[in-house]
């Protein structure tokens, strides 16, 4: 009798217990559910993932710690038309991520309809840039990206009238005081929110990448390209090669250098020597990455070549000689005693074959780049 | 002749095209330093040249003439010597090309105390000014199997702690 007893009271505890833990977790449930709706912005610093083999040579400012909240808030402003004097423009108009993050032009419209001096740069990998342009000139994302906000043949906007813009906005103060504290908006706080979010277009999954990793086998073609791309070329030893990795070398396919590569011998654009005013520094741009390079065109600093392969003729067969011109491309030749590469036609689409290795469409369709507005309309339907 | 009158005429285009190109290239040396250098060819006279003889690219011996990289360091207050001790050992002398190419040597690698391997900042190879291509400064160091630390078109000097 005792232990009925026992046992029942035992049941009832249970019960009530029970009872609470249900009701306890329903509102869990509620709580969540309604922090969700007001405030759907992670918060906390952002997990920057990238293979070992890309090294850890990164640049963040101290002073611009990436965040969840900063990188959200940054790819807003990313795709933020406000940012242009018209209206019209953001970075996304010159920088789209189906094409790698470029346009598709040699030369990219402004506000003013007049085009910039020299072609829009893919974004990729950038955390580990030091140095931004064509010409070098930028040292880190938050000094380069003043430049195409605020010059008059690009988004044309001060920075000043950016902040009051967005000031204007329903949404922005409370995002800036997500990420920054307080509701201020200020122009550094615009370009260290963009530099977050470039800063997390991290391309490390292209086929090239995949090899690397041990997880595809490149086609015969590929492979050739490859041996290509990386050997210089030693026609006393019988060993062919168009050298491309000496300037294009390692897993990112970008080594932050910066040559004259023989497209002219007396260049339009001076390039470094603009403001260097050396001799050695005329003709000299910035050796971009080769990531994604089959969806960059056109290519070189002016958008000059329309295609990978009169990319690879140039390289091969005409390259013209000035003072300037890098000594990693004078008299290096696949002949005895020849002039220029002479890479042969079959040669040619092996490199190609590669280069195509390195287009990582992780990347371009990661819907974590993309532009926040339209990824929205896009679930509505 | 026709050849002879388009190089003359392209010659004379150039001259017009770039009056601006007046700069004569530096090196600064920087970081762990007490005093901070600006090298330039009248700064490299004062100091005693020394020659090093080693093979280029070519494969051929060439003789390179410059000056000692640690009496340059020396000079920048650089903890050579007897200072070379410690944490000082830490130390590294980063060199930076015109092209952005690094590279770097520990300082124990440029003290004499430390090693008879001879280590120049070069401006003149086989009696000549250095090519533009590699000078007008380039690191030069003596047997070396590979060429990759002898950086050419040096335009920077720093030396670091490392973290």
């Amino acid at each position: 009798m005792n232990t009925g007893k026992k046992q029942n009271l035992f049941a009832k505890v249970w019960l009530k217990k029970s009872h609470t833990l249900l009701v306890l977790f329903i509102f869990m449930i509620l709580l969540s559910g309604l922090s969700f709706t007001s405030n759907p912005v992670e918060t906390g610093p952002y997990n920057l993932v990238y293979p070992a083999n890309f090294g850890n040579r990164i640049s963040i400012p101290a002073d611009n710690p990436t965040t969840k909240q900063g990188v959200y808030l940054g790819r807003m402003l990313f795709y933020e038309t406000r940012l242009s004097a018209n209206n019209t423009l953001s970075c996304n108009s010159c920088h789209q991520q189906n094409k790698a993050f470029t346009d598709g032009l040699a030369l990219s419209k402004g506000v003013d309809g007049v085009l910039t001096p020299r072609n829009s740069m893919s974004l990729a990998n950038l955390l580990w840039a030091r140095k931004f342009f064509w010409d070098g000139r930028a040292n880190g994302l938050e000094e380069q990206a003043v430049t195409p906000l605020t010059n008059p043949h690009e988004m044309g906007q001060s920075l000043a009238i950016s902040a009051q813009k967005l000031s204007k906005t329903a949404t922005y103060p409370t995002l800036f005081k997500l990420v920054y504290g307080d509701e201020h908006i200020t122009g550094d706080r615009i370009v260290k929110a963009i530099s977050q979010f470039e800063r997390t277009l991290i391309s490390a999954n292209s086929r090239y990448d995949q090899y690397q990793r041990g997880a595809y086998k490149p086609t015969d073609d590929e492979l050739k390209g490859m041996e290509l791309f990386n050997n210089g070329p030693q026609p006393e030893k019988g060993i062919r090669g168009a050298n491309c990795g000496h300037c294009h070398g390692g897993p990112k396919t970008y080594m932050e250098l910066f040559h004259n590569n023989g497209l002219d011998s007396l260049p339009k654009d001076s390039g470094i020597a603009s403001f260097t005013h050396l001799q050695t520094d005329q003709g000299r741009f910035k050796v971009p990455t080769l990531r994604n390079i089959a969806l960059t065109a056109p290519y070189m600093h002016d958008g000059r070549f329309k295609t990978l392969a009169e990319v690879v003729d140039h390289y091969s067969d005409h390259i013209l000689e000035s003072a300037s011109l890098s000594t990693f491309l004078r008299g290096e030749s696949n002949e005895v005693g020849g002039k220029s590469l002479k890479l042969l036609p079959i040669e040619k689409k092996q490199i190609i074959a590669f280069l195509n290795m390195l287009t990582d469409s992780t990347f371009i369709n990661n819907p974590e780049f993309a532009d926040p507005n339209s990824l929205t309309a896009k679930t509505k339907h | 002749m026709k050849k002879h009158l388009i190089i003359a005429c392209l010659a004379l285009l150039s001259f017009t095209a770039i009056p601006f190109i007046t700069q004569a290239q530096t090196i600064k040396v920087s970081g762990e330093v007490t005093t901070p250098l600006t090298i330039d060819a009248a700064y490299l006279q004062k100091l005693a040249p020394t020659t090093v003889t080693r093979k280029d690219r070519d494969g051929k011996d060439h003789t390179y003439t410059g000056v000692i990289l640690a009496e340059i360091l020396k000079n920048a207050g650089v903890t050579l010597g007897p200072e070379l001790k410690g944490e000082n050992l830490t130390k590294y002398l980063q060199v930076e090309a015109s092209d952005g190419y690094q590279v770097i040597f520990a300082l124990a690698e440029l003290d004499k105390s430390f090693t008879d391997r001879t280590i120049i900042l070069a401006d003149k190879v086989d009696g000549q000014p250095l090519a533009p291509g590699d000078g007008p400064y380039r690191i030069i160091v003596q047997d070396e199997k590979k060429p990759a630390r002898c950086i050419k078109q040096v335009t920077a000097m720093q030396v670091h702690f490392v973290k």
